[in-house]
């Protein structure tokens, strides 16, 4: 048994009907038979209202109003028909701070343009598979951002439990944390990691 | 001292707590309901990524048009029409397109001349001559691959183009570190 993709509405909001169709060209070739489009900001917003599809591939989209504004607005707007919706983000940006920028609207997940076949599926995959908690506050509302949750974990939680205690500052000289640098970038030219090197205190 | 410290340290750990007040949401899996398990077979990732590969787009107008908006984005910056981030945000936008389309529509080596743009872009903090000299050098290098229709690589022109647009970023970097 595999996927049904044939089961799922896939709405794809884009900047150019190249990009759309190619990308609705990969989805049909996974199974998925019902793509549609949306372009821009406010187009985007209407359509997803009106499909309420069951996943969301947004593009970076121009200002004023972009993909990121796009996804919090399903992620806050009252009108949004499912803030909890999986949006992938594709876009050519792929800097860190792009990532976290999209992180914080509310993404679920980030994927970089050019994409290979493989790549969109398993951001797909990560969706069915490994889903995200929803985390609201006063000032965020969207998939848990930290990325890797200890399900496995049954301990108690150390930081509900016990009183933090402060942990002892050890002062490095300049000189010191010079001299390890060294060596590990002598251990690095040698062939060792940088684990291979004890970081003493003092 | 260090008793000090960790009383403070507990305060504020203890500040942190009060103000923190997030609630933690699990929504049912959608996606899995309907589409079950089992994953897809590797002969249907090979078709889509031929797919992919073979597509016919033509991407000429298409990266002649972001290479418009790119130019219309430097006059601005030029004239002070737009300033500082605003400024940059202007030329950013296009460059990520030929970037990210480039790529996916038989142009890698226009993608790779977008890429230097947009991670120099993602630098730079203001907008100057010596800066806009270096956007123009890559919106030319752009029209330039467009114009002889290069797809691919380029061989050794297009390393020898990428090369010298690297090193134009590397040694602007190094002037404005110097001063």
């Amino acid at each position: 048994m595999s996927y049904q993709f044939r089961n799922i509405t896939v709405l794809i909001v884009e900047s150019n009907k190249a990009m759309f169709d190619i990308t609705k060209q990969v989805l049909i070739a996974f199974g998925v038979n019902q793509v549609y489009s949306a372009y821009g900001y406010e187009e985007g917003f209407e359509t997803f209202c009106r499909l309420n599809p069951d996943l969301v591939i947004i593009d970076w989209l121009e200002e004023p109003h972009n993909g990121l504004e796009l996804t919090k607005r399903i992620r806050t707007d009252e009108k949004s028909t499912n803030p909890f919706c999986p949006v992938v983000l594709m876009t050519g940006f792929s800097q860190k701070k792009r990532v976290l920028q999209a992180r914080d609207s509310g993404i679920t997940e980030f994927l970089v343009k050019p994409y290979t076949a493989r790549a969109l599926y398993q951001k797909i995959e990560q969706l069915v598979e490994r889903p995200r908690h929803f985390v609201k506050s006063e000032n965020y509302f969207g998939p848990d951002r930290r990325r890797k949750r200890e399900e496995e974990y049954k301990g108690p939680d150390r930081r509900t439990t016990e009183q933090p205690v402060a942990r002892p500052v050890t002062q490095v000289s300049m000189s010191t944390a010079l001299q390890k640098a060294k060596d590990i970038k002598r251990k690095h030219e040698q062939g060792g990691t940088p684990d291979d090197i004890k970081m003493e205190d003092g | 001292m260090a008793e000090q410290q960790g009383k403070g340290g507990a305060q504020n750990f203890m500040d942190q707590k009060k103000v923190r007040n997030a609630e933690l949401l699990i929504p049912p899996n959608q996606l899995k309901a309907k589409i079950g398990s089992g994953g897809i077979d590797e002969t249907v990732l090979v078709k889509a990524q031929e797919l992919l590969e073979n597509n016919t787009i033509d991407f000429k107008p298409i990266a002649l048009m972001l290479v418009d908006v790119l130019h219309e984005a430097i006059a601005d910056a030029k004239s002070g029409a737009t300033v500082g981030e605003k400024a940059i945000e202007g030329m950013l936008y296009p460059a990520m397109q030929l970037k990210a389309q480039g790529g996916m529509f038989h142009y890698p080596l226009i993608s790779e001349i977008a890429n230097i743009l947009v991670n120099f872009l993602e630098t730079v903090v203001f907008v100057d001559k010596d800066m806009l000299d270096i956007v123009v050098a890559h919106k030319m290098s752009i029209n330039a691959v467009l114009g002889s229709q290069i797809k691919g690589d380029g061989g050794k022109v297009g390393r020898e183009l990428r090369d010298a647009l690297l090193d134009a970023c590397s040694r602007f970097y190094k002037t404005r570190k110097n001063s």
